[in-house]
């Protein structure tokens, strides 16, 4: 019989049970919107975190920030102002470590040598600035007497003529890219690991000292490179034997080249800028830092968890919208909708007052009439608990196919302290000098977003259906189990 | 047999108290056939509410056949209810979204009868109302004279010792009201039913070998004998 009437009820009060179903639907479908939404957003920073350390790596280890000490120097660039007529090509390679703060090498092994610390591995990150071109001289052609006159003074910013110079002055072309030195001889760790090779091959371990070079695709594509070309730094040809695609966002380096030879072209011998740490233990993270911290001095240890908080840009503006606004916003029309789905239940069992009545005093016991009641609500609740992981589902998906474009600004990662901030430039080629800022400070990314809809969101929506049809069972129940039998006498409805 | 014994019911609704019932006394046989009548607001109602183990009384003992209702606890007077006592409502009060033969079906359900035989005695309770057509009509698809017998027939299914009618003509048209109680007398008969019914008609109250008249709570009692005259 429970059975029966239970369908038979269901089937003849629908739009009843579907008022029921569709509140407690609309109230699931968000919170399975809103987790699948925050979930991707949470990939989305993963993605965009990833792709600055690489897979794997828990924290980073950088030298502490110190007072500016004003030794910090930009580039110089120093070009010969010849006096022939050639106006031959010049160029000049100036490589930078990024940030202009670097540790010793040995720190590498002290941090691996922590407790809890799985592996550390170092890496130097440069940055090259290649000046090149020519300088077209100019011709003096007024008071003779004078003499001739170089083009492009250095420093001169054009200068004041002497006499009258025409046709005279420079053409120069500023190439600006990163390397980044990886040590060849563990893998497993650091930002190449978030790229995979998708032409030629990676580093041998072996390749330690190798001039050899992995080019980021971008820049493989911008510069025209394949697998075989070479690529000159600073004088030294490194022969190209891959190419690298990050798995998402940008590139942490447009080149890679085994350590040794960073330090060798930036004269910075023994010495990395970041050390790349991964823990023993994913849930001791924290622990690690401190420890690193306190037993090895003047360093800045930056956790991905620090790093997720200097996310910043649309990514974050959504992320946390997802976290909090759509957070709360669940839990409000989630409770609305238990509560709206819990009064309803109970009216249609004021409604049916003389119906319960009439049963109880056939002898039916509160019981039974009570499980009738919250039966149907559950049932209710269910059908609101598919409707709304169908809705839900649908939802989901929406996002996930236009995918909206997030943009992500990640903030400084390191103790590095930026230049002197003047911008390339100055007066005449000759004289160029300026300091950059590093290039890290903020790296934008732009990231998809995803809604992946996971089976614990679906779990979480069919405890949520259940829990809403007993919540409106508890409220018809209640109602119900106080009914008295004497009203199936009532006269009026 | 019913031996009521200073039943008094009191309601109290905001200051001024209710006398529903005012110590009444009343005894009624087995196989009675009893028409309570009087003006509305009287204790009709409450009377049958008392016989019915629907509620209890303020005061005083209604016994069923040497138990005392009104010291019966909720899940007792549930059980007595189920097994002795039919009930028939002015409304009908079938459920609207049950089949004729499930409607009737209800009635078995406490007593724990098995599902092929609470359908095969429901059908035969609704063939002995005249309704063996019926079976699986809603209450919406018949006439208001064959929702009462749908009702008669939930009633009587459990072969009760009592049937309890309030009003049961009430909604009926006078051709339905004869038909009504022409089912309801033939079935009192053939059941030796202990019959009480309240009713505002006062050509069924005529036909009554025994009427109570109940007014401010207070009963009076009226037999007839066989000729039809009052004593």
């Amino acid at each position: 019989m429970f059975f029966t009437y239970l369908r038979r009820e269901l089937r003849r009060r629908r739009k009843a049970a579907l008022v029921v179903a569709s509140g407690l639907a609309l109230g699931i479908a968000l919170v399975i919107v809103v987790s699948s939404v925050s979930s991707g957003m949470e990939k989305a920073q993963g993605k965009v975190l990833q792709s600055l350390y690489g897979l794997g790596t828990d924290m980073t280890v950088t030298k502490a920030a110190e007072a500016q000490s004003g030794q910090n120097q930009g580039p110089r660039f120093e070009f010969d102002a010849r006096n022939d007529d050639s106006g031959g090509e010049q160029s000049s390679d100036r490589v930078m470590v990024r940030g202009f703060q670097t540790l010793a090498a040995s720190t590498v092994s002290k941090v691996g040598a922590q407790q809890g610390v799985s592996d550390a591995v170092g890496g130097l990150s440069l940055q090259v600035l290649k000046v090149s071109g020519e300088f077209r001289q100019g011709e003096f052609q007024q008071e003779p007497g004078q003499g001739q006159y170089g083009g492009g003074q250095p420093g001169g910013g054009g200068g004041e003529p002497q006499g009258r110079v025409q046709g005279g002055g420079a053409d120069f072309q500023v190439d600006n890219y990163s390397v980044y030195g990886t040590d060849v001889t563990k893998p497993a760790l650091g930002p190449l690991t978030s790229s995979k090779i998708t032409s030629g091959r990676t580093f041998r371990t072996s390749e330690t000292n190798a001039e050899v070079v992995v080019a980021d695709t971008s820049y493989a594509k911008e510069k025209k490179l394949a697998v075989g070309d070479t690529v000159t730094i600073k004088g030294t040809k490194f022969e190209v034997i891959g190419i690298a695609t990050p798995d998402s966002g940008d590139a942490a380096a447009n080149l890679y080249i085994p350590l040794k030879q960073a330090q060798t072209l930036s004269d910075s011998k023994d010495e990395v800028t970041t050390i790349y740490v991964k823990a023993s233990d994913s849930q001791q993270i924290d622990s690690v830092k401190s420890t690193i911290q306190e037993n090895i001095p003047g360093t800045t240890v930056t956790t991905s968890a620090d790093l997720a908080d200097t996310v910043s840009g649309s990514l974050s503006t959504a992320s946390d919208l997802a976290a909090n606004v759509g957070k709360w916003l669940s839990l409000a029309v989630l409770v609305a909708a238990f509560l709206v789905a819990g009064l309803l239940t109970s009216a249609a069992v004021s409604r049916r007052v003389r119906e319960f009545g009439t049963l109880k005093a056939l002898g039916w016991t509160s019981g039974r009439v009570t499980r009738q009641v919250v039966g149907e609500a559950v049932v209710n609740g269910l059908v609101g608990g598919a409707l709304g992981i169908t809705l839900g589902l649908a939802g989901a998906y929406v996002v996930t196919a236009i995918s909206p474009t997030l943009e992500a600004q990640v903030g400084a990662s390191g103790g590095g302290a930026a230049g002197p901030g003047a911008g390339p430039g100055g007066g005449g080629p000759g004289g160029m000098s300026g300091g950059f800022r590093r290039q890290a400070a903020t790296e934008a990314l732009k990231v998809a977003l995803t809604a992946p809809v996971s089976l614990s969101t679906i779990a979480l929506a069919v405890g949520l259906a259940v829990t809403g049809g007993l919540v409106a069972g508890a409220f018809g129940g209640w109602r119900a189990s106080r009914l008295r039998p004497a009203d199936a006498l009532r006269r009026v409805e | 047999m019913y031996e009521l014994r200073g039943v008094t019911k009191r309601y109290t609704r905001g200051k001024p108290t209710v006398h529903a019932l005012d110590g009444v006394d009343l005894t009624i046989g087995d196989g009675d056939r009893l028409v309570i009548q009087g003006p509305t607001g009287g204790g009709k109602s409450t009377l049958l509410q008392m016989l019915g183990g629907l509620d209890k009384p303020t005061e005083g003992s209604v016994e069923l056949d040497g138990t005392d209702l009104a010291k019966l606890s909720e899940a007792k007077l549930t059980r007595v209810r189920s097994e002795n006592i039919g009930f028939v409502f002015q409304s009908f009060n079938l459920i609207p979204t049950l089949t004729a033969q499930e409607n009737v079906e209800t009635a078995l359900v406490p007593l724990g009868v098995k599902t092929g035989e609470r359908r095969e005695r429901a059908a035969q309770a609704l063939e002995s109302v005249g309704l063996g057509e019926r079976l699986r009509h809603l209450p919406s698809e018949m006439s208001g004279g064959q929702q009462q017998r749908v009702a008669i027939a939930r009633a009587l299914v459990k072969r009760p010792k009592v049937l309890l009618a309030d009003e049961p003509t009430g909604n009926l048209d006078e051709s339905m009201r004869d038909e009504i109680m022409d089912v309801l007398e033939r079935l009192w008969k053939e059941h030796g039913l202990t019959f009480v019914m309240v009713t505002h008609d006062s050509s069924i109250a005529k036909k009554a070998p025994r009427l109570v008249t109940i007014r401010k709570g207070r009963v009076t009692v009226t037999e007839r004998d066989a000729r039809g005259a009052l004593s």
